[in-house]
């Protein structure tokens, strides 16, 4: 299984990578002190691949989304430190306009809760249609006649006449394609789809991400899924980002982590959740909360929850590093080897 | 099951109407919400009610709670219909009969401290726990769900979601009720959360002897914690049965069809094959399908599924199954 998995991180080194997120930090200033939201995380994506952002809320995994985009409210959001270079260009030090280039052309966004990411009172066609207008300076009717081509791409029946319906005209599942429509009418190279099918039925879910593989398969680009659920994971990604406190906790490609997971969050995430195709006998949750960004708890964030921790876990912050025994994975735990060998 | 059932529902209906015009106002349509639902629950055990939004299961709850009135149909609670109580009645079977919400921040009043919210019961009630000793009941349900006894004074917002459920399934503790209505406990829920909260419930209902009607949408957490499943389309009941019966000798398409579309946590059963993509979206409950209502998004359906209403006929094994073509039993 291993061989044939996508490019691995370390033979993709030599190439420019398509998105490479290196050491982003994005805090926020609150009246009750800094929100650090993400704390040093790095991760690449390339060309044809489905990266998974996996954590729970409070992980940094939207944050982290929204500084990718460049679409961070500041104040109170501010980026201290880090880089996200796509081919090669650190969009964080390219001027507004240059990054409104990139926004929706090269790097577009599927957004949660369809609903509320829509404006109400234009209907969706009009929504659709302002990608052309505002970025390829279409006409009206031409934009409109691009929008009901998206429609229909993306698997609206009858978008000749749905394209002049207002969001609240459609379902969930329908607005959610509208969205889809949306990222990638201007053929973006990676597309970041945040928690896209969490506010939906699973058999509406699953048509979702079938549109969203689909999608990848034709155009190529790179899809960065963002969510919490272990399932989702399991069914459409290649490799996977586990997050925890603003940081990732372990990263490797799909089969490897749900085979046998090499940090203890992870290990404890799998062990809490319930399978659909077997009866489970009682679940062996993570005790405790995901901490408060505001007081992380010093060391591994994740000692205070976690069953194996020991001294060292309180004071030294463990660093993401590959395991020795397998180049493939990397864990931030410093006990990885010995609890999992 | 030999024992009489502690929750008799039977052809339960909810209608809606769809009025327009504000002075003229006229019924143009009913929302058939709930339409002719039957099912009981036996003491101690879990009844899990499925299916996608909209299909009628919250509905189907708040109907039995008495908190929409019926449209018609019975429900018996220890053989009482609920729907013809009065005053005292009511009271008590509202003492009896308690429910857990979805949503644990708007579901607790912040201006209430957790203590007062727990008690709050017992000012309808004050029977159930004499003056004197309330502190000290209030003291042994945060313990009993795992939080901190001394935390009796504090807000709601000093607490992590999490612990908000566990609030909240306290307050329905505090009146002693036999029977538990659970609207999607545990959906608004962290995954590792989540685990704690269903651990929870598992663990009460085998020291207090409850019964639990467990609405939910997540049919993992479904297939976990309950005895029986009713999966529900379009405000009708189109399978019921043990969970394992319904989930590996699964009978209506419906049902097969939500089971496939289940992402399983294992990327090994990624290429499983048995995979069914239904078409589109649930029609609208205001013009249901003639006959099955499930027959527009159905790849079994014949003339006869237009035509006629399938019932729920028990084809052995205590599984009725509404289907005129039900599905070979096969293994998940």
């Amino acid at each position: 299984m291993t061989v044939t998995e996508p490019v691995p991180e370390t033979i993709a080194a030599s190439d420019v990578p398509l998105l490479e997120v290196v050491d982003l930090h994005v805090g926020f200033r609150t009246d009750a002190g800094t929100v650090n939201a993400v704390n040093g995380l790095n991760y690449k994506v390339d060309g044809g691949e489905t990266l998974a952002i996996l954590g729970e809320s409070g992980s940094g995994k939207s944050v982290n989304a929204q500084a990718v985009m460049g679409i961070i409210d500041s104040p109170p959001g501010f980026i201290p430190k880090g880089e996200v270079l796509y081919r090669g260009t650190d969009l964080l030090k390219l001027p507004d306009d240059e990054r409104r280039r990139i926004r929706g052309n090269e790097i577009a966004m599927v957004f949660q809760d369809a609903l509320t990411a829509l404006n109400p009172v234009f209907n969706v066609g009009w929504q659709i249609g302002e990608m052309f207008r505002q970025h390829k300076g279409m006409s009206k009717k031409k934009a409109t006649a691009k929008a009901v081509e998206l429609m229909d791409r993306v698997g609206i029946p009858g978008a000749a006449d749905r394209v002049h319906a207002y969001p609240h005209e459609l379902s969930g599942g329908m607005r959610q394609r509208i969205m889809i429509a949306m990222a990638i009418a201007l053929d973006p190279d990676v597309l970041i789809a945040d928690e896209p099918t969490t506010a939906l039925d699973v058999t509406v879910q699953a048509q979702i991400m079938d549109l969203l593989a689909e999608l990848q398969a034709d155009t190529g680009m790179g899809l960065i899924l963002i969510t919490h659920d272990l399932g989702v994971v399991a069914e459409v990604a290649d490799r996977v980002v586990v997050m925890y406190a603003g940081r990732e906790v372990e990263k490797a490609p799909i089969d490897e982590l749900f085979a046998a997971p090499r940090h203890p969050y992870t290990e404890g995430l799998m062990q809490s959740i319930p399978r659909p195709d077997q009866v489970t006998r009682r679940l062996d949750p993570i005790r405790g909360a995901p901490p408060d960004l505001l007081r992380i708890p010093p060391g591994c964030a994740f000692h205070p929850r976690c069953p194996y921790a020991k001294d060292r876990c309180r004071t030294e912050t463990p660093a993401l590093r590959t395991i020795s025994t397998d180049p493939l994975r990397s864990t931030a735990c410093h006990f990885a080897e010995e609890l999992y060998s | 099951m030999s024992t009489e059932p502690i929750l008799k529902v039977r052809d339960l209906v909810k209608h809606f109407p769809i009025s327009r015009g504000i002075v003229f106002k006229r019924q143009i349509g009913t929302v058939k919400a709930v339409d002719g639902v039957d099912f009981d629950l036996a003491p101690g055990e879990t009844l899990g009610l499925v299916g996608e939004s909209g299909c009628g299961k919250s509905t189907t709850a708040r109907t039995i709670l008495r908190l929409e009135k019926a449209t018609s149909g019975v429900a018996e609670y220890k053989g009482r219909n609920i729907f013809t109580m009065k005053g005292k009645d009511v009271r008590l079977l509202r003492r009896e009969i308690q429910v857990i919400f979805q949503d644990p921040y708007a579901s607790l009043n912040p201006r209430m401290t957790v203590g007062d919210i727990i008690g709050e019961g017992w000012k309808i009630h004050p029977d159930v726990v004499p003056k004197a000793k309330r502190r000290a009941r209030i003291q042994e349900l945060l313990e009993l769900v795992g939080l901190n006894p001394d935390h009796s004074n504090r807000y709601p917002h000093q607490f992590s979601g999490g612990q908000r459920q566990r609030i909240g399934i306290a307050r329905a503790l505090a009146l002693d009720p036999s029977v538990i209505v659970a609207d999607e406990p545990v959906s608004a829920l962290d995954v590792s959360v989540q685990a704690q909260v269903v651990n929870l419930l598992d663990d009460l209902q085998k020291e207090l002897g409850l019964s639990y009607l467990f609405i939910a949408h997540d049919l993992s957490v479904v297939r976990h914690i309950c005895d029986r499943v009713a999966v529900m389309y379009l405000g009708k009941i189109v399978e019921i049965g043990t969970a394992s019966h319904v989930y590996d000798h699964t009978g209506h398409p419906y049902t097969r069809a939500l089971l496939s579309a289940v992402p399983v946590p294992d990327p090994a059963m990624r290429h499983r094959g048995e995979r069914i993509l239904l078409e589109g979206d649930v029609p609208s409950p205001a013009d249901p399908p003639s006959g099955c209502r499930f027959r527009t998004r159905c790849w079994k359906a014949e003339d006869q599924c237009a035509a006629e209403e399938p019932e729920l006929v028990d084809r052995g094994a205590a599984h009725p199954v509404a289907c005129h073509f039900p599905e070979v039993p096969a293994v998940f």
